[in-house]
């Protein structure tokens, strides 16, 4: 299928909800929104699937005539698996918010079943800010040049500061919103002048253009490299340029933090795609640059993690953690390419180990903030203090939670604890580096820090007796709408550990297209 | 000095007096006002990578037109967008300085 029929979708149900809203609203079916994207997310990802299942041959698509000018999209493994992780998330989130939405912003009892106001809530725009965001990141995956890139990448940015600020009865919200654009802002215009540079020197925008073009390695195209990753890296969330994350993912609805989790990947593939892809490891030695903003990130964040005592911003800085873990490998890869370009199984270990990371911290942060969720509008608190002991009264949310934070943990058994071996085996591949063999030991000793953290929140939600602020006697299980992506979410986990080796077979095919 | 050059140089002119907007202004809409600077200065920069001169004309490219268009559009939107969340903040608030929302540590 055409890769811009995936985008139309989303966008056209995002129409769909805005023009039908009025006829709904007099209706009095104010869920219908959800429902609408809902069937949007379930679409997009039955057509990415059957696509995955037909072998994701690489393939472009050019509009107009073929002139190094005009613009063009992609379909390959990357972007259909990269995907296919938005969209699933996408369609986590739409199904929770239908019955959250209501309650964080008319507080609306959880457990009536039909809803009957019929008031001006902004749910039609919410809907719609959703399906724009993910069809932008869909389209930065499927960019098959980097101004095509950018564009689609100002969809997903202009959405999701929508969204931060979409709560605007609430200080924070604005705040936060306000921080973000002018933060992320900088970020794309610095990307942009990037661009502009590499424009300059190609004279066209494609990025076998542009590979072509910087393939001796000069200082402009060193300068534009530099701009692109400072300016996508404001949005992956890279310890510099992190300080937008808690506020944003603690201040935006819960359904849209689980999305913020993967705006950061997206930023992670802009990296990914323009250095591996376009630049090339082997001329452009950003391989050790990359290792110290990875140690960087995910030191940092793991001790800010510990610090918290908001949920919610707990869970922010663990994805900037996370994000430390996947910046780490790719600059193991880059590192391996340039400095050992005879051992190319290590750098493919490292690269898989990054993808499938991908995969196991959207899923695990997902549920996480999910679930995170559901205790936020039963207790009312995002205090970790508050919260505690929470857990005996919501079992499934909990269950649902240990999944995720143990998946997040890399205990063993579960697909957590595959990613990170893969990236920690190919720190060890080439025991002659020094270098790698002290940010793997940082990445042990860091790993072993965030589960710590992990399993302490969990002990202190599931286990702990309640303390003298609550005795939960009122506090009910989430409403079932809300449990099912968390049911659906922990399922997921534990299938990605069951089918580990057709996704790491996947993952080859990846490969295939990035080296 | 090209051309080029010329644009290229006054392009970062734009974007250093926007970032210098940004870092010291304490208005919010002045920070919003940085910001279109910057966008005008990569703007510029767009431009001067496309510029041509043929037979002593000067022409641009189309892919640098149609980028600084769609930059513009984008742009306004992003503009649009920042001051309503202003606005927003002004409502809370009752101030357009940002010295007074340090609530969430800037």
């Amino acid at each position: 299928m055409n890769p811009l029929n995936i985008i139309l979708i989303l966008i056209g149900a995002a129409f769909l909800i805005v023009i039908l809203d009025p006829i709904f609203r007099r209706a009095r079916l104010i869920e219908f929104g959800g429902v609408i994207a809902s069937l949007a997310f379930t679409a997009t990802l039955i057509i990415l699937a059957i696509e995955a299942a037909a072998g994701a041959t690489a393939r472009t698509v050019i509009f107009g005539p073929d002139s190094p000018l005009t613009a063009s999209l992609k379909l390959d493994a990357l972007s259909i698996y990269l995907s296919m992780i938005f969209s699933g998330l996408g369609l986590m989130a739409s199904i929770y918010s239908i019955r959250y939405m209501l309650f964080d912003v008319e507080h609306l009892p959880l457990d009536d079943l039909l809803w009957t106001r019929r008031r001006e809530l902004g749910f039609d725009r919410y809907y719609a800010l959703l399906l724009t965001l993910v069809a932008g990141m869909i389209g930065v995956t499927m960019a098959n040049d980097f101004f095509t890139l950018y564009v689609f990448w100002e969809l997903m940015a202009i959405s999701s500061y929508s969204l931060v600020a979409f709560r605007k009865w609430s200080w924070e919200a604005v705040e936060a919103g306000f921080k973000y654009l002018v933060m992320s802002t900088l970020g794309s215009l610095a990307a942009l002048l990037g661009i502009a540079l590499l424009y300059g020197l190609a004279g066209s925008l494609r990025f076998d253009a542009v590979r072509a073009a910087v393939f001796g390695g000069n200082i402009a195209a060193t300068f534009s490299l530099a701009m692109i990753v400072i300016g996508f890296g404001v949005t992956a969330a890279i310890v510099p340029f992190h300080s937008w994350l808690p506020d944003a993912h603690s201040a935006a609805p819960t359904p849209i933090v689980v999305l913020s989790g993967v705006v950061i990947k997206t930023g992670v593939y802009a990296i990914l795609w323009s250095m591996f892809r376009v630049f090339g490891p082997a001329t452009y030695g950003f391989g050790p640059i990359l290792i110290g903003l990875g140690i960087l990130t995910m030191s940092f964040a793991n001790i800010a993690a510990l610090m918290q005592t908001d949920i919610k911003r707990f869970l922010a800085y663990s994805s900037i953690a996370n994000i430390g873990y996947i910046v780490m490998g790719l600059g193991l890869a880059a590192h391996i390419l340039k400095a050992h370009p005879s051992e190319i199984g290590p750098a493919a270990l490292a690269l898989a180990g990054v993808l499938l990371h991908v995969l196991n911290h959207a899923l695990g942060k997902g549920l996480s903030f999910l679930s995170a969720g559901c205790y936020i509008i039963r207790t009312g608190s995002r205090e970790i203090g508050s919260l505690e002991g929470v857990g005996p009264r919501m079992p499934i949310t909990t269950a649902s939670l240990g999944v995720g934070l143990l998946n997040l943990a890399g205990v063993p058994p579960l697909s957590g604890f595959w990613s990170k071996l893969l990236i920690i085996s190919a720190g060890l591949g080439v025991p002659s580096d020094n270098l790698m063999l002290a940010a793997t030991i940082i990445f042990i000793l860091n790993s072993i820090l965030a589960a710590g953290g992990y399993l302490w929140l969990l002990q202190r939600l599931a286990f702990k007796r309640p303390g003298s602020s609550g005795a939960y006697g009122e506090i009910k299980e989430a409403p079932p709408l809300m449990l099912a992506p968390l049911i659906i979410l922990a399922a997921a986990c534990i299938m990605v550990t069951l089918m580990l080796n057709p996704i790491l077979q996947f993952i080859q095919n990846i490969l295939e297209v990035i080296m | 000095m090209s051309l080029h050059e010329i644009y290229f140089a006054g392009s970062l002119l734009l974007i250093v007096a926007g970032l210098y907007a940004i870092a010291s202004k304490r208005h919010l809409v002045k920070i919003v006002i940085g910001l279109e600077v910057v966008t005008l200065g990569v703007n510029l920069a767009i431009a001067s990578m496309g510029v041509r001169i043929v037979d002593g004309a000067l022409v641009m490219d189309a892919l640098a037109q149609s980028m600084i268009a769609i930059s513009i559009a984008v742009a306004a939107a992003i503009t649009a967008l920042a001051l309503s969340i202003a606005l927003n903040i002004y409502r809370h608030y009752g101030t357009f300085d940002i010295r007074k929302l340090r609530r969430l540590r800037w």
